[in-house]
């Protein structure tokens, strides 16, 4: 077996197919985490709330402290893995340019801070909340992005 | 290292004190940081009210950690390749710490459970070697990327 560097992926035929598949992936992941936080966990601010703290007039628990710690550690290990991934697909297919570069480390930053603010909001005060779902929408814009540029660069003669 | 890839990596290295960061915060909470509370938590106690965890309940929160614990850590000591450690003795002593400690960690409360007391200490010190261990690995990155980028 013959392992060799790829030089360039766009122009590689099995590459090509195979990077597009997992593109595909994260971008269903990105689509589907949406809607799944949508109807568990809550995007909007009120919803998260909701999970997070309960309401006594709607009879509704607050989520347990060793519950929010599992799912904010399985949040942590899912987005890491796949934000590198995508990054990683990102940085070859991209041109180097300024643009793409900024891009990125806003859908790295917003997500890692998302994940910080949402500690916060659950330990130090709700207001952080309104800064969790608004990173939080920010980095699967910027990541979905990312994942059509890629795709676009893939397919570009 | 590869300039573009560099605050990818130093952000990666962040969530990765993150994850370590939450961790912790959830074995101290369900179990606590001491041998006795492992030795409860783990083989139960009449006083506490705390049932003995059972094999099945073991597996089914080694099962997924099996595979996060290898991928996270082959993922990040990866990356030392791209740096001036890739060819220090203290690099691969890294390597076969962290997955010798993870392997510990996974292990460990199987053993225990079998009435060997020995392994709430190796469980213990297992994690604190595993956890300490990312965080010096992610610190030599972030110091890397920081002197490349001088």
């Amino acid at each position: 077996m013959k392992f060799t560097l790829v030089k360039n992926l766009s122009q590689d035929p099995l590459m090509r197919p195979i990077l597009l598949g997992l593109l595909l992936c994260i971008a269903l992941y990105l689509v589907v985490d949406l809607v799944v936080k949508h109807y568990g966990f809550g995007i909007l601010p009120s919803a998260v709330n909701l999970t997070l703290f309960g309401n006594e007039d709607e009879y509704i628990d607050a989520i347990s402290r060793t519950s929010f710690l599992e799912f904010w550690h399985m949040e942590i290990f899912f987005i890491m893995m796949i934000l590198l991934t995508l990054c990683a697909v990102f940085i070859r297919l991209s041109g180097g340019r300024k643009r793409d570069k900024i891009i990125m480390n806003i859908m790295l930053l917003s997500a890692l801070s998302s994940l910080v603010f949402l500690a916060l909001g659950y330990f130090v005060s709700g207001h952080f909340i309104e800064a969790y779902s608004v990173l939080f929408i920010v980095w699967h814009l910027t990541a979905f992005y990312m994942v059509v540029f890629s795709i676009r660069n893939l397919y570009r003669a | 290292m590869h300039r573009e890839y560099q605050n990818a990596i130093a952000i990666f290295s962040l969530f990765v004190i993150l994850l370590v960061l939450s961790g912790v915060m959830i074995f101290i909470e369900k179990i606590g940081l001491s041998v006795e509370d492992i030795m409860v938590y783990y083989l139960g106690s009449e006083e506490k009210f705390i049932q003995a965890k059972s094999f099945q309940g073991l597996l089914k929160i080694v099962l997924p950690h099996t595979f996060a614990y290898g991928l996270l850590s082959m993922v990040l000591l990866h990356f030392l390749i791209f740096t001036d450690q890739r060819n220090l003795r203290r690099s691969k002593i890294l390597v076969f710490v962290i997955f010798s400690s993870a392997f510990l960690e996974i292990v460990s409360p199987f053993l225990l459970l079998r009435g060997l007391e020995f392994f709430a200490y190796l469980k213990l010190g297992s994690l604190i070697v595993f956890n300490l261990s990312l965080l010096y690995v992610s610190y030599l990155l972030a110091k890397s990327i920081l002197d490349s980028s001088k």
